[in-house]
């Protein structure tokens, strides 16, 4: 009976099982393995159990790829299923080796698909951890800068008052303070804003060379003050006027400068800076910082570049760890590298080669003065006048401090608004010199309120020159105040000096 | 006269469900992945309580990309079927309920338990979340590695079928 069904499947990696309805071996082939007549097939493998159905149903059914294992040996198997007069014709293929290499092929490709999937979860991971830090920095620095604000107002009141030398003595005390607290906020904010890609440099023709004193100057009276020596070294060859980031480069060496102060305690601190090579409009410098401090061993030297690490557990050493991770990013931005000599014991030298442009004419520090002469004269010019201002600040402290702090230069007489949907109005009914205007306000911001006085069709009112004030240094939001129409953007906090100076500027 | 329940397990590939049978019938867990080709059978029988026995043979398939391709065959005489998806990883059940909708086509009536596995990879309170944004509802959440809801999973099921049958 069976040879019928041989002739028309036959193959020797195919075995033929014939069974009855109620699942009993009617026949079979012994080709992959034995299956007794008389045996019910149910029992030979779970796999058969599913029979049951085809046989109810008597209709044909197709199974790839069933596993059976038979005396040790896995099987993998195409099984057909066809109803027949007798029962159920079984037809099981066996295409183990087939299945063996699909399996190999399909290993692979799923286990890269997983890997993918999983490391792109990771960075989605590791980039939500990063704006959660960033957003977090960003926001602990805005909420530092109202008070600070206002703490270096207060400061500025108070030294114009009548005041004993103990009472002097514990306002610079404030004021030391006050600087040190800001310079960390700066610093913090500066490793957020350059993580997370916000940070551009900006270059700008400035003079080399009164930075280089700027830094000498400050530096002297810092290592003096600890009892230590400060020399330094300006190259007569350096290009006197220079493009590049006056004020990154200025927190790179400040912050090498006062790590080489902190970490010496006896000796000396030295600055120089040096021509490598000249170009047409380019120059190569070296600047280098060297110190005779604590000095820093082989392991340490990958570490101390990281953030938030100090490797002096003094607890007298002020910082949060920040200043060579900022200094390394920031040179990286400038496109160059940093680089460390140093001996435990003996001391260490920070340096970093970098190009910076300088104009072909030089504008002359002389020049730059006469320029600044120029304009303490027209201060002083309009310093006959009194000017009306609009203070427009929602934070009340931050809003006395200004108001105590411009009316006592008593140049100006000040407005005071709060609200960014009232100014408008306030701008309608008086005529102002100047607003000064905080850009995080209720209901409008200033970057709005700033956009509808430009747009306004009289010509007293749109003019109105407007200096914004903001606790957020991102430099997308500066832009957004001058592209607003802003002449002039503070970041919160500022001196007294730099305010009424800013001021003084816009309006002569 | 059968006497046994067939249960598929189904669920994209590598979310563990042969690990989940491995560990419910021989209690033993490997993190070596091996893909499953075809399909592997097993039967284990279950105490649903002292006086009522039940042989679940587990029908383990091959893991898809698309749920659609799941031959019908596999499914024929099915009595519980069980989808199992990798709570580690958003892309086994960002589809979920248009999978559940496929199944559901193709086995209409039998209990169907929908389980999140891989528990111990992850955060039970984020993944809360996941769930509430992909509007998810998991009927158990397991870990074949801890052993984690395991056979809770499988007992629950096969209690199910006996009180069906």
């Amino acid at each position: 009976m069976l040879e019928k069904f041989q002739e028309k499947y036959a193959n020797k990696n195919k075995q033929f099982v014939l069974i009855n309805k109620v699942g009993k071996v009617l026949e079979s082939d012994q080709i992959l393995f034995p299956v007794l007549r008389g045996s019910t097939i149910f029992e030979l493998h779970p796999f058969f159990e599913c029979l049951y159905t085809v046989i109810e149903d008597e209709k044909k059914a197709n199974f790839y790829g069933v596993h059976i294992l038979f005396k040790e040996k896995m099987f993998i198997l195409d099984i057909s299923a066809i109803p027949e007069k007798e029962g159920l014709l079984l037809i099981l293929e066996d295409l183990t080796e087939h299945y063996n290499a699909y399996q190999k092929i399909t290993q692979k490709r799923n286990e890269s698909v997983i890997k993918t999937e999983l490391t792109v979860l990771k960075n989605e991971e590791l980039q939500e951890r990063e704006r959660f830090k960033n957003s977090f920095i960003q926001n602990f620095s805005h909420e530092l800068r109202n008070p600070l604000t206002s703490i270096t107002a207060i400061f500025d009141i108070l030294s114009d008052t009548a005041l004993t030398n103990e009472q002097n003595q514990m306002l610079n005390f404030v004021k030391e303070s006050n600087n040190n607290l800001r310079l960390m906020l700066e610093d913090t904010l500066s490793i957020g804003m350059i993580d997370a890609g916000k940070l551009q440099i900006q270059e700008r023709v400035f003079d080399l060379q009164k930075f280089f004193e700027l830094l000498q100057f400050t530096y002297k009276a810092k290592a003096n003050k600890k009892g230590l020596k400060f020399e330094s070294s300006w190259d007569d060859k350096i290009p006197k006027v220079a493009e590049g980031d006056r004020l990154r480069l200025f927190q790179v060496l400040t912050n090498l400068l006062d790590n080489a102060v902190k970490y010496t305690k006896k000796g000396s601190i030295r600055l120089e800076i040096k021509l490598n090579q000249k170009w047409a409009n380019t120059a190569n410098l070296r600047f280098q910082i060297t110190d005779s401090g604590v000095g820093i061993s082989e392991e340490n030297r990958v570490a101390i570049f990281e953030s938030f690490k100090q490797l002096s557990s003094d607890v007298h050493n002020k910082g949060v760890g920040l200043g060579l991770t900022i200094a390394k990013k920031l040179l990286e931005l400038m496109g160059s590298e940093i680089k460390m000599q140093s001996t435990v014991g003996e001391g260490s030298s920070f340096y970093f080669d970098l190009n910076v442009k300088y104009p072909l004419f030089e504008t002359t520090p002389s020049t730059i003065s006469k320029n600044r002469n120029k304009l303490n004269n027209k201060s002083n010019q309009v310093d006959q006048v009194k000017f009306k201002i609009l203070l427009v600040e929602d934070d009340t402290y931050v809003q006395t401090t200004l108001f105590k702090l411009l009316l006592n230069t008593n140049k100006f007489k000040i407005d005071l608004a709060y609200d960014g949907a009232l100014v408008l109005q306030d701008v309608i009914s008086n005529s102002y010199d100047l607003i000064l205007m905080d850009v995080n306000l209720p209901n409008l911001n200033g970057v709005q309120i700033t956009k509808l006085i430009r747009d306004f069709p009289f010509k007293n009112i749109k003019n109105i020159p407007i200096i914004g004030l903001t606790a957020n240094a991102y430099q997308e939001n500066i832009q957004q105040c001058l592209e607003a129409g802003m002449q002039k953007v503070l970041i919160k906090p500022f001196e007294k000096e730099e305010l009424v100076c800013t001021i003084f500027e816009i309006l002569k | 006269m059968r006497k046994s329940k067939k249960i598929v397990v189904l669920g994209h590939f590598g979310v563990g469900k042969t690990s989940l049978i491995r560990r419910f019938v021989t209690d033993t867990f490997s993190d070596k992945y091996k893909v499953t080709i075809g399909v592997h059978i097993t039967k284990k029988l279950v105490e649903i309580s002292a006086e009522n026995k039940m042989s679940l043979i587990l029908w383990d398939l091959e893991g898809t990309d698309d749920i659609v391709s799941i031959r019908n065959s596999y499914l024929l005489g099915t009595h519980g079927a069980v989808f199992v998806f990798d709570a580690s990883r958003p892309s086994t059940f960002q589809h979920l309920n248009e999978d559940l909708k496929i199944i559901r086509e193709k086995i209409s009536e039998v209990p169907l338990m929908v389980v999140g596995n891989k528990l111990d990879l992850v955060d039970k309170n984020l993944l809360k979340n996941v769930f509430e944004e992909h509007g998810i509802n998991a009927n158990y959440l397991t870990s074949a590695k801890t052993g984690d809801g395991v056979n809770q999973l499988f007992l629950n099921l096969a209690t199910l079928l006996a009180s069906d049958a």
